[in-house]
């Protein structure tokens, strides 16, 4: 596959976009870019399976929950570092989308996506009726954790500066995929699966490793995210809206493209974001982004990334 | 030009420096949930907030005595979707940007404990609405203070009532929807009644959406229970306070959580006579000035006829807990700040540990300690459905103090006529 730019100019973008909370010290910059960054690594990451190899994981945020309760289960229960269980966290949830794609990606389709949903919702009411899990309430941390971290104030910029990292490292990651051998086998997958196993490629296994490196990031993402937030309860974790919003964004910036998501990504959180704290429209802010997001993908079906190279062909290698 | 620029600058400096050094009011913060799954429950809580603003500032604001005069109040909120995500960058965004004087907690018990992250790292005083988990004031915070009974003390009132009327009483069933919520309170309710000495001959949850509960029933039935606690949600109750009537049980009490407390319940008919069931207010209560002057407290706020009717003529409808609770968690703010004559957060915290008034959302009291800001003086009121002139109504049961009917013992008195 041909050698893009997106990284040159992406990869820019996003410590600019990281470092500059930091060196101001502005809080309300850092929360609002944290969100961006969550959202961005959960598009990047939704779109190596549903991007490359085509299947629409309609219960992706199964595996931001699996390593959100793993790494909050592991910090409080045994006191664990955070870095450490939050890798725990995602080299776990990575595990558990692997096995389950022994199962699911033979599936096609709505089918596929039916079942996403259904394990999400499965392991959702595991989880409610686990005791040491907290059953349905769930968790919350002692505040007296962040103590470990030098008090709360220093523990939320932590959480900060590791989502900062995991985005960087998801684009990073999405970015060789696609540009491997490996992802080269994906996107063949995604245009005729049949053929594609007919050339000897092990479609399965592709899949699977694809769906389980898929499912890492979310769930590191997870994990940062409830040990920002203090508790973790079934109902939030597995939220199935997350899911949908997810695969909004992939297809809101361009299926298939890491710009595209990353973008979709940015647009969504950014036009959500403005519009909650606008008193315009404070009762109306859902109705208004649900149709700036129905008018973008009216107008333009490819994403951001298919409208620009439609009518700007050069951009095609910097968005690549 | 230039003096236009000049001008232009003053004018801008000017205003800025009104802004910084003259306080012209209170500001309340919080998130509210306007979409989203908790929306509901969230609209009727801000109309509450919304209603105790509105009437503050038609009697000219709150006197803050340090700077001699009444400011107005005003309120901030922001819809969080209820979403944790966004609480937490709308709070940071309250306390940083706004510079909110107070917060109020959003609406249930895993938003409130994301804010309350916020609110502790920025030491700012959150009065915890919504939220009736125990876990959050076991977690080290000094800034929290809770307005709704915890969810451990949800169904024990219906054991004391219990143990009140019938000493002898000893064997509980408890049957609860498999829900976050109903999990909970029953968890809870099976360790008290156990420290209390009751048998809990059956503890089994049903699947949300139950239908039929002529399997529980039977096997409940089979034990000879003297009480039935438990329930989730509307349907499920409804239902399940159905077949205990058909089947005629000789349960002496029956409290079920949320289905007896919506008055939809008495479509039952018959089945819903003598049902009781815990709710943190009714419009029903009878606290006022007299049944706290017995408890040696002092009554603080308007009366609850006044909160009823003010509310029904604003919003047309009749207050339930949630708009109950959204008022009252202001008026503690109110209270805290007149007490004080400051606004300082310091203050008003010390207020706040060693408040214990009765308001018309009943008493209201902080627990200090391990569990700082627990609340430790509302009780849950119990209703139980009567018949006045041949009507079903709902009336209060439980505790003496809100109480407005005696409690109609044994629940099976019905099955007799």
């Amino acid at each position: 596959m041909q050698k893009g730019y997106t990284l040159y100019w992406l990869l820019p973008a996003l410590i600019v976009a990281i470092i500059y909370p930091i060196l101001t010290d502005n809080v309300m910059l850092r929360e609002t870019i944290f969100l961006i960054l969550l959202s961005i690594t959960l598009s990047v990451s939704l779109n190596i399976i549903m991007g490359y190899t085509g299947y629409v994981s309609f219960g992706h945020i199964v595996y931001y929950g699996i390593g959100a309760y793993t790494s909050f289960y592991l910090m409080y229960a045994y006191k664990l570092n955070l870095v450490v269980s939050i890798l725990i966290g995602g080299v776990f949830a990575s595990l558990v989308a692997f096995i389950l794609g022994q199962a699911v990606l033979s599936l096609r389709g709505a089918i596929f996506a039916i079942a996403t949903i259904g394990i999400n919702e499965a392991v959702k009411s595991l989880i409610s009726n686990i005791p040491f899990l907290g059953s349905a309430m769930g968790l919350y941390f002692d505040f007296s954790i962040y103590e470990n971290y030098g008090g709360a104030i220093k523990a939320i910029w932590l959480s900060y500066y590791l989502m900062g990292i995991l985005t960087v490292f998801s684009v990073v990651s999405a970015y060789c995929i696609k540009k491997s051998k490996f992802g080269l086998g994906l996107f063949s997958i995604r245009e005729d699966q049949d053929a594609s196993s007919v050339l000897g490629i092990k479609t399965k296994l592709y899949k699977s490793i694809a769906y389980a490196i898929s499912a890492f990031f979310p769930a590191i993402a997870g994990g940062i995210f409830a040990f920002k937030s203090g508790n973790i309860e079934p109902s939030g974790a597995f939220n199935l809206v997350k899911s949908i919003e997810m695969i909004v964004m992939v297809m809101l910036g361009g299926y298939g493209s890491i710009a595209g998501s990353a973008l979709g990504a940015l647009i969504y959180e950014k036009i959500n974001g403005v519009l909650v704290v606008l008193p315009y429209v404070k009762d109306l802010h859902l109705a208004v982004s649900g149709l700036i997001l129905l008018i973008i993908v009216q107008f333009a079906p490819g994403g951001i990334v298919g409208l620009l190279t439609k009518y700007f062909k050069n951009l095609r290698k910097v968005l690549e | 030009m230039k003096k236009l620029f000049v001008f232009l600058m003053v004018i801008v400096f000017a205003m800025l420096t009104t802004k910084a050094f003259a306080r012209d009011s209170i500001l309340i913060g919080f998130t509210t949930s306007l979409t989203g799954k908790l929306n509901a429950e969230s609209k009727a809580q801000l109309q509450g907030l919304q209603m105790w603003a509105n009437n503050v500032n038609k009697n000219g604001g709150i006197y803050v005595k340090s700077l001699g005069k009444k400011l107005p109040v005003s309120l901030k909120y922001y819809d969080d979707e209820s979403n944790k995500e966004r609480v937490q960058q709308l709070y940071v965004r309250l306390i940083n940007n706004d510079k909110v004087d107070f917060l109020i907690s959003p609406y249930s018990s895993d938003l409130t404990a994301t804010a309350a992250i916020i609110a502790q790292q920025y030491g700012k005083i959150i009065i915890s609405t919504g939220a009736a988990a125990d876990d959050i004031f076991a977690k080290g915070f000094s800034v929290v203070y809770q307005m709704y009974t915890p969810a451990s003390r949800y169904l024990t009132g219906a054991l004391d009532m219990l143990k009140k009327h019938d000493p002898k009483a000893k064997k509980v069933a408890i049957i609860y929807e498999q829900s976050e919520f109903a999990k909970a309170v029953c968890d809870a309710a099976k360790a008290y009644a156990q420290k209390n000495g009751f048998n809990v001959v059956m503890f089994e949850a049903y699947t949300p959406n139950t239908t039929d509960f002529s399997a529980f029933l039977n096997k409940m039935s089979s034990s000879k229970p003297d009480a039935l606690i438990g329930g989730g949600h509307f349907a499920d109750g409804e239902t399940l306070a159905k077949q205990v009537y058909e089947q005629k049980i000789p349960l002496k009490l029956i409290s079920l959580i949320v289905a007896p407390a919506v008055p939809k319940f008495k479509e039952i008919g018959e089945a819903a006579l003598y049902v009781t069931a815990p709710s943190q207010w009714e419009p029903e209560v009878s606290y006022s000035q007299e049944n706290a002057k017995k408890l040696k407290l002092s009554y603080y706020g308007p009366s609850v006829k006044w909160f009823t009717d003010t509310y029904i003529n604003t919003y047309h409808q009749e207050p339930g807990y949630h708009a109950a609770g959204g008022f009252a968690s202001a008026l503690v703010i109110q209270k805290a700040i007149e007490e004080t004559g400051t606004l300082d957060s310091n203050k008003i915290k010390q207020a706040l540990d060693r408040m214990n008034i009765v308001t018309f959302y009943g008493q209201i009291k902080f627990a200090q300690g391990k569990y700082h800001g627990l609340q430790i003086g509302h009780e849950m009121v119990y209703l139980q459905w009567l018949k006045s002139d041949n009507k079903l109504v709902k009336e209060i049961v439980w505790p003496t103090l809100a109480a407005n009917a005696k409690l109609v013992f044994p629940y099976s008195t019905k099955f007799k006529k």
